[in-house]
């Protein structure tokens, strides 16, 4: 009953997105007031699709790096900001190496690969409430705008990186990675929790509007725990088996991993669990926006 | 043609389920056939034409669009705020996939728009004339069938007010118009039948007179 609900949902959504070009073309009669006819034959479904994403993905971009002053530039500014206070106290407090690594490399590793999850998952979380105006064109579905902000947000945050990463580079640290598909694995999974993350938290604070602030309670803690700054391998037992339940953990670990393998590991490492947590919310959240789709846009 | 069949309509509040907007409204809408919405302040006109274009789905009941149905102009909205005219205007010829005409398109509605150099400035700083010039040199851009309008004109000034009036007629014989309006002149002008909408149910009329004649009537005097 409940498939059989869910699969007529979905043909009529997909109705809906074809129902502009479908059938009818009137007869073609010269227009009057100068504006052009003839429109493209029916599109298919995934054509639709695509040209919304297309058309998102640059207004997306536009907003996000010109919409301010200089906003590209301050793109940069937060995740900087935390690396060089953070290396400031560091050197204050006379530490060279953490785990067995060049503390920058260490700091700039772990900063960047929090960032691309934190990042991520902030800007999905008011995706759809930012893109309320465009549901008025039944083409644009909210999940649309989700998917697309993500896919931004985490090429943003890869130049970000590679620039903090090219800085300390001519600063003359080793910035080049021992196993880069480890790098890359590490990332992905980070980046897919954000995605996870921003799909279910849009539909969460549209529906109910004190999501927002509980969500912002719970970021705090999450950057303190996992292992940005502070080594988890220095948590004493029994703590530490509670906090490497976080998939994030995983996911620095990985990070940091690949770029020395001297790096002292959590002996708890495994990147099968990051990406399992990453499954599981992706899932979850695509779930949350299909069965909320229709109540998403309602004004 | 358009089938509205048994629709119910009801928002969600703060405090849980609104009382319903639409209690059963059916009708179907001819091809080629232009119908004026009428009813008081409230009565679910928006609501309906948003249910028509799409932007909004019933809680019950169905609706067919076997044409190409605009999306609802007018207080709908449809306009990204922070984004310029022209950066919106692009974003809707995309998303209808004409990504390879692009530029042609845009110039057209910049022309039929007129509004300046305010076509280059972030909507959210338009009046409401200007909102509403832009969002009809928007949809008159696209090939529909049926075009649905929300009071669309009624915050334009008289030269726009002309303007629209030559394009909507323009349109006869090859597409219709589905139009709320307050202004009894601007219905009777373009459209010939007409549904009154009235305690969340729908009357239907073939001639739109006859409809601003019921709507009328249970205006107290």
């Amino acid at each position: 009953m409940r498939a059989r609900k869910l699969r007529r949902r979905a043909t009529k959504a997909q109705n809906n997105k074809m129902s502009s070009v479908s059938e009818g073309h009137g007869p073609d009669i010269p227009v009057q007031h100068g504006l052009r006819r003839g429109d493209a034959a029916a599109r298919s479904p995934l054509a639709v699709t695509l040209s919304v994403w297309r058309a998102l993905m640059l207004r997306e971009a536009l907003t996000r790096l010109f919409s301010k002053r200089a906003a590209w530039a301050w793109l940069m500014a937060e995740p900087l900001f935390h690396i060089s206070y953070m290396l400031a106290i560091f050197t204050g407090l006379r530490a060279r190496t953490m785990g067995g690594i060049d503390i920058v490399i260490w700091l700039i590793s772990g900063m960047c690969a929090f960032f691309i999850f934190r990042r991520t998952a902030n800007q999905l979380e008011h995706a759809i409430d930012a893109n309320m105006a465009l549901f008025a064109y039944r083409q644009v579905k909210p999940v649309d705008t989700v998917i697309v902000r993500g896919v931004l947000e985490g090429i943003l945050m890869l130049v970000v990186s590679l620039i903090i990463f090219g800085a300390a580079g001519l600063w003359g640290h080793d910035i080049l990675p021992d196993a880069p598909l480890m790098v890359a694995a590490g990332v992905l999974g980070l980046w897919l929790i954000g995605l996870g993350w921003g799909l279910i938290t849009s539909v969460l604070t549209s529906l109910i509007s004190e999501m927002s602030m509980l969500l912002g309670f719970v970021m705090m803690p999450l950057f303190l725990l996992s292992g940005v700054f502070m080594p988890v391998s220095s948590i004493p037992q029994p703590y530490r088996d509670w906090v490497v339940l976080n998939p994030i953990v995983h996911g620095l670990e990985a990070v940091r991993l690949g770029f020395t393998p001297y790096y002292h590991a959590i002996p708890e490492f495994d990147l099968g669990y990051l990406f399992l947590w990453a499954l599981g919310m992706n899932f979850m959240g695509l779930v949350l926006q299909r069965r909320f789709a229709e109540r998403l846009v309602q004004q | 043609m358009i089938v509205v069949d048994d629709v119910h309509k009801r928002y969600l509040t703060d405090h849980g389920q609104g009382p319903w907007v639409l209690q059963g409204v059916s009708f179907t809408i001819p091809p080629g056939l232009s119908v004026g919405v009428v009813g008081r302040n409230g009565a679910g006109k928006s609501t309906l034409l948003r249910l028509i274009g799409g932007t909004d789905m019933p809680n019950r009941g169905r609706i067919e669009r076997h044409c190409r149905v605009s999306w609802p102009m007018g207080f709908g909205g449809g306009l990204q705020g922070s984004l310029t005219g022209r950066q919106n205007a692009k974003f809707v010829c995309r998303i209808h996939g004409h990504e390879n005409e692009l530029n042609e398109r845009v110039a057209q509605i910049a022309a039929f728009a007129e509004i300046g150099d305010y076509f280059d400035e972030p909507v959210k700083t338009y009046s409401s004339g200007m909102r509403s010039r832009l969002q009809f040199a928007l949809s008159l851009a696209f090939d529909f069938d049926v075009y649905i309008s929300d009071e669309v004109t009624s915050t334009g000034d008289a030269a726009f007010k002309k303007k629209a009036a030559d394009a909507f007629k323009s349109l006869t014989g090859r597409s219709s118009l589905i139009m709320v309006s307050h202004g009894e002149g601007t219905l009777k002008e373009f459209c010939s039948a007409g549904i009154w909408l009235h305690e969340g149910r729908a009357q239907w009329f073939d001639a739109i007179d006859d409809a601003l004649r019921a709507y009328k009537e249970t205006i107290p005097k």
